[in-house]
């Protein structure tokens, strides 16, 4: 690493920090939220959203999935942009009217059951653990390649995993970075400002896209693979059509016929069921506002990934064309392919911005993992500390007693993360799957989606719903879903394995019924009327706009400053997710 | 509260029941909708060869455009389209005493 | 609503030509016919199917954004410019909609259109057309004196309204403009007559002594006494659907005020919140049934109208009345006649359900067939049931199909109400709709409205 780079890392993270601090609107009051609830809200919260949403998964993880197969990784990204589409439709509303904080704290009160509730927090959990590994993983990457020196004892890699855990574990711990929506929204800028710059310095250099992926799709795809003589590239074989060679910009380099559809249903089924992106949506104003910030949501995740897409491509063209031209390029490549993939966005960086360009994108790596862990590490603490301890292990506990816990909950959870993300580095398992940062991330949408997600829009849209039920269907998708990865990881043959690696397609209709058999059986709450009224109703949402138009007719023009009281509630709230 | 005006928003079990179930539907014709959009991309892959031969100006094939930018487009459109018809339904099926607001009559003057 | 199919019709080619142009043009080699021609056919069945929500479907919201982002104040909930624009939409629609600007009658607006319109065609210099006391409009020289809403000034325009008959003049003397430099020389006025009367004059002058040709001016003159004369006939057939409707108003029963005040009286000492809510919606169910103006609106402010009825007629009712609807999100935007459907729910409450001890439910269903072009409302309740010939009496003038022998046995059911609707139904739709009751003793009755969607 090189002075330019880490000056530039150091200029990127400090404007961060800076323009979280600037921008950030002070005195903020009862008439600013409505205010922001209508005109600003509604984009800043979906840029926040969009701050825990794309993960390392996104930014690395997406471009090195079409770097290795091609259209097959691009299946990641329309997944990935596809899921906010059943959330809007499905959850969004309903969800904020009801008020509840958190998934377990829905379905808690939702089914009046503590079992559901517990049960919930497991699931919650074992997602929030699964999605905290790959976050790790990529930022070891990032390290090791920026830095390429690990802390004495420590390989680069563990000390990049080690180091991201512990400082943002102790951040959100000690309450320096609580995951406020304007933190979030300023991150996600920053990431989505490293994209653009990638491609428009790409684009400048006279990349054509379309005829980028002809020319790649003209010979077979191959990557790297260990050999008896060190590293090779060995063409990937097609699952669809074995015999004939795998090409770029055709399905089939990774995934076999029936493994396409599950890996995009995977995606798409899990993110309602993400723990940290749901708890977003208590900080839209209305209901109504929360649909609208899903539409913005979904318009910035094309861009997103449109994005990544195309860069991923391009990595795969310019990086072969460019290791004549950069000598430093030797060590990570076999014949102009990246041996690690989620190199291929850092790598590209460098070639077309020098040691600053290489910053940029690590700039945008780092945010994109830190505000990610933030955001999984505070829904981890909220319910282990709110869910769990606060109601069940000790409820008449002090403010500090929980806040501690949560704290211990925090660390615990940093601590499992970081763990099994060193005992996962990347290069053993590349050939394998086509990222692994994206992969890994697939397995907590896939136990989001399985056990989460068909109790949640049932839980949501069938009065019948009961506790037993839910419970059930939560326990059957959450177990399907880990012994199917379980089956996967166990050599079954090929292309087997990847549909067993995305079970949704299987464990989110078997949740489902299971969750419908056994609440055909059970009796529903009582109250189920009036939580509907709540759930499905407006009154709530009309009364407040008729608040917020009425606060603001009152007082057209000068005191801005008043009933800061609410206001203070409402930030406290934002302050968890 | 001190700028309440003392009507408090109430829908009746009977309206709820109602909205939710136009809501529903138009969240189940979306999501038809769009799975079969979404399923269509890979399904037409493997069984139209044109899909992925065909070149499109510039030599991207039709499935790796969809796959690249088409698929984000379409769920922008079918977001909005979705997230308006459902807020219109709400705003036309709940509540409503807004309709004395449109002929220039305040709703405070007449209220007890 | 013609342009509604236009638009559709131009949807329809315009993904044809998408579906060709991505097919065949951009794409090497293109895409083989048969599989073109499935894929333009889906999507075109899709687009005939989605026409009523994705083309004319609620676009409130998106409004109200917009809006928001312009003047940037707090939000007002959707529907209330929407449904005043519903309004207006539908007033005009019933009165307008005609090439001839006076065919709406003889307004200082459509007679200056009209003027502006005939002058060339008349080939005279200088057009006005007046009532019986003003100048409506005045085009040509001398507008500045003869001014456009002023008392008519030229003595040959004052003489052909006095004798009701053509009057010409060919010498500046005898057009009577007693201001000295008018330019205007000769003229031609003829009255415009509706039955007997005149209601006015049109004028043709010229600035010269050749008076313009008479024969031509007297031609259009009767063609303009036409459209007036329809004008009226208009005037008065909306005159007459308005007094049916006033006749409709006036019929809200008094024994529902009493009632629903004294469910209100007894509330409001057990509950005095929901006796609240409920003169509030007391208030709102008579605002809309006085105030509501035109004789079409949009399907959600009567649906609005009808669950504030219902809502008060269910605090009276309690758990004997039960409620249940069924709206298409289409079907919201669609218009319908105004005070159509909360009679038929009425007599649903009154006749249906109230004489019946256990209670039972309404059913209001409402549906948009977008290939038909129809909206369908179907009022069902569960109660007694009517008579045979009670609902012969109703059927007469009515298009009503009793199935088969199953005539039942009730008291008068509503007559008034149902005879009323079905008569502004053949006002506003002529024979292109229908009001269909079926009724089984016992068992319930069901009341189905059909009428062209718009």
């Amino acid at each position: 690493m090189t002075v330019t780079s880490a000056g530039t890392l150091a200029a990127l993270i400090a404007l961060v920090a800076l323009m979280t601090l600037v921008v950030r609107p002070r005195g903020s009051s009862t008439v600013d939220f409505y205010l922001a609830g209508q005109r600003v809200g509604v984009a800043t919260n979906a840029l926040a959203i969009c701050g825990d949403y794309f993960s390392a998964a996104s930014f690395l993880g997406v471009a090195a999935a079409v770097y290795v197969s091609g259209l097959d990784g691009v299946w990641y990204a329309v997944g990935f942009a596809a899921g906010f589409v059943p959330v809007l439709l499905f959850v969004a509303a309903p969800l904020r009217r009801f008020g509840e904080f958190s998934i377990p704290d829905f379905l808690g009160r939702r089914l009046a059951s503590e079992r559901v509730r517990l049960v919930a927090v497991g699931v919650v959990q074992i997602v929030i653990l699964s999605y905290l590994i790959p976050q790790a993983v990529g930022s070891g990457i990032t390290w090791q390649l920026l830095v390429g020196r690990g802390l004495p004892g420590l390989s680069a890699y563990e000390t990049g995993v080690v180091l991201s855990t512990a400082v943002v574990a102790g951040l959100v711990a000690f309450g320096g970075m609580r995951g406020t929506t304007w933190t979030q929204a300023i991150q996600f800028l920053l990431l989505l400002g490293a994209l653009v710059w990638l491609a428009v310095a790409v684009a400048g250099s006279g990349f054509h896209y379309s005829s980028a992926v002809a020319e790649l799709s003209a010979e077979p795809l191959a990557n790297p693979a260990p050999g008896d003589a060190g590293w090779y590239l060995r063409p990937e074989d097609n699952q669809i059509d074995p015999g004939a060679p795998a090409l770029f910009g055709q399905p089939g380099a990774a995934y076999g016929p029936l493994a396409q559809f599950a890996l995009i249903l995977t995606l798409v089924l899990g993110t309602a069921g993400l723990p940290h992106v749901m708890n977003r949506y208590f900080t839209s104003p209305t209901g109504t506002a929360a649909r609208m910030t899903t539409v913005w949501v979904i318009g910035l995740a094309g861009l997103f990934y449109a994005l990544a897409v195309m860069l991923g491509t391009a990595a795969r063209q310019q990086i072969a064309a460019a290791v004549d031209d950069h000598p430093w390029l030797e060590e990570l490549t076999v014949d102009g392919v990246l041996l690690v993939p989620e190199h291929a966005l850092p790598v590209l960086g460098r070639i077309y911005g020098g040691d600053s360009g290489l910053a940029v994108v690590a700039a945008g790596a780092l945010v994109a993992v830190m505000s990610t862990i933030a955001g999984l590490l505070l829904a981890a603490a909220a319910s282990w500390g709110h869910d769990v301890y606060e109601r069940h292990i000790n409820p008449r506990a002090t403010e500090t007693q929980a806040v501690w816990a949560g704290r211990a909950s925090t660390a615990f959870v940093a601590v499992a993360a970081g763990a099994l993300a060193i005992a996962m580095e990347p290069r053993e398992l590349t050939p394998a799957v086509p990222s692994i940062v994206a992969a890994m991330v697939t397995w907590a949408f896939a136990i989001a989606g399985s056990a989460l997600t068909p109790v949640f829009v049932l839980a949501i849209w069938w009065r019948g719903t009961t506790a037993a039920g839910a419970t059930a269907g939560m326990t059957v998708g959450g177990l399907v879903s880990v012994s199917m990865f379980v089956l996967g990881a166990l050599p079954v043959g090929p292309g087997l394995g990847e549909t067993l690696m995305t079970p949704t397609l299987v464990a989110a209709p078997l949740a489902a019924l299971v969750t419908w058999l056994v609440s055909r059986r059970t009796a529903p709450p009582d109250d189920v009327e009036r939580q509907w009224l709540v759930l499905h109703g407006t009154a709530a949402d009309r009364h407040a706009e008729r608040l917020a138009r009425l606060t603001l007719a009152s007082l057209q023009q000068p005191t801005r400053r008043r009933s800061g009281r609410t206001a203070r509630r409402r930030e406290g709230r934002d302050a968890h997710g | 509260m001190e700028f309440d005006d003392g009507v408090d928003e109430h829908d009746t079990p009977a309206e709820v029941d109602a909205a939710f179930r136009t809501l529903r539907r138009v969240a189940i014709t979306h999501v038809v909708l769009f799975l079969a959009a979404l399923m269509g991309v890979p399904a037409l892959s493997l069984t139209l060869g044109w899909w992925s031969d065909g070149r499109l100006a510039g030599g991207m094939s039709p499935g790796f455009a969809m796959a690249a930018f088409g698929l984000y487009a379409f769920f922008l459109v079918i977001g909005l389209a979705a997230a308006s018809l459902s807020s219109a339904v709400e705003a036309r099926m709940l509540g409503g005493r807004h309709v004395d607001d449109a002929d220039g009559f305040p709703p405070e003057e007449d209220r007890p | 609503m013609r342009t509604g199919s236009l638009l559709l019709a131009a949807t329809i080619c315009g993904t044809w030509a998408v579906v060709y142009l991505v097919t065949q043009v951009v794409v090497s080699p293109p895409l083989g016919v048969g599989t073109t021609v499935v894929a333009g056919t889906a999507a075109s069945v899709l687009l005939v199917l989605g026409y009523p929500s994705a083309l004319r479907g609620p676009r409130a919201p998106l409004a109200r954004w917009r809006r928001l982002r312009g003047r940037a104040v707090g939000s007002r909930p959707a529907g209330d410019h929407a449904e005043g624009r519903g309004v207006e939409r539908s007033r005009r629609r019933i009165v307008a909609g005609h090439r001839m600007p006076l065919r709406s009658g003889l307004t200082a607006d459509a007679a200056r259109r009209t003027a502006t319109l005939l002058r060339p065609l008349l080939g005279g210099d200088a057009v006005v057309i007046t009532d019986r006391e003003l100048n409506l409009a005045f085009v040509g020289p001398g507008s500045d004196h003869h001014e456009a809403g002023g008392r008519v000034r030229a003595a040959a325009v004052r003489s052909s309204i006095d004798k009701g008959r053509t009057v010409v003049t060919r010498r500046a003397s005898a057009m009577g403009c007693d201001v000295p430099g008018c330019p205007l020389r000769s003229a031609v006025v003829v009255p415009l007559v509706v039955g007997e009367r005149v209601v006015g004059t049109i004028g043709v002058f010229r600035t010269h002594d050749e008076p313009a040709p008479r024969d031509q001016v007297e031609d259009m003159a009767s063609i303009l006494s036409l459209h007036l004369e329809l004008a009226e006939a208009d005037r008065e057939r909306k005159l007459a659907a308005d007094a049916r409707l006033d006749a409709l108003r006036a019929q809200i029963n008094p024994h529902f005020l009493f009632n629903i005040l004294n469910t209100i009286a007894s509330k409001s000492r057990t509950d005095p919140d929901e006796a609240r809510q409920l003169l509030l919606r007391l208030s709102d169910f008579f605002r809309y049934a006085v105030r509501q103006e035109g004789q079409l609106a949009e399907f959600a402010q009567e649906y609005f109208f009808v669950r504030t009825y219902l809502s008060l007629e269910q605090a009276r009712f309690g758990d004997r009345l039960r409620v249940r609807y069924d709206v298409d999100p289409q079907v919201l935007t669609a218009h319908v006649p105004v005070l159509t459907i909360q009679p038929l729910v009425e007599n649903a409450v009154k006749h249906g359900l109230a004489t019946k001890v256990q209670g039972g439910t309404v059913t209001l269903r409402a549906r948009v067939d977008p290939l038909t072009r129809t909206t369908t409302i179907r009022v069902t309740d569960d109660g007694v049931g009517m008579a045979g010939d009670v609902l012969d009496r109703l059927g007469t003038p009515l298009v009503a199909r009793a199935p088969d022998g199953s005539h039942g046995e009730a008291g008068a059911r509503g007559g008034v109400g149902l005879q009323n609707i079905s008569e502004r139904l053949t006002t506003l739709f002529g024979e292109r709709f229908t009001l269909d009751i079926q009724s089984t003793e016992g068992e319930g009755t069901v009341v189905e409205v059909r009428v062209p969607l718009r």
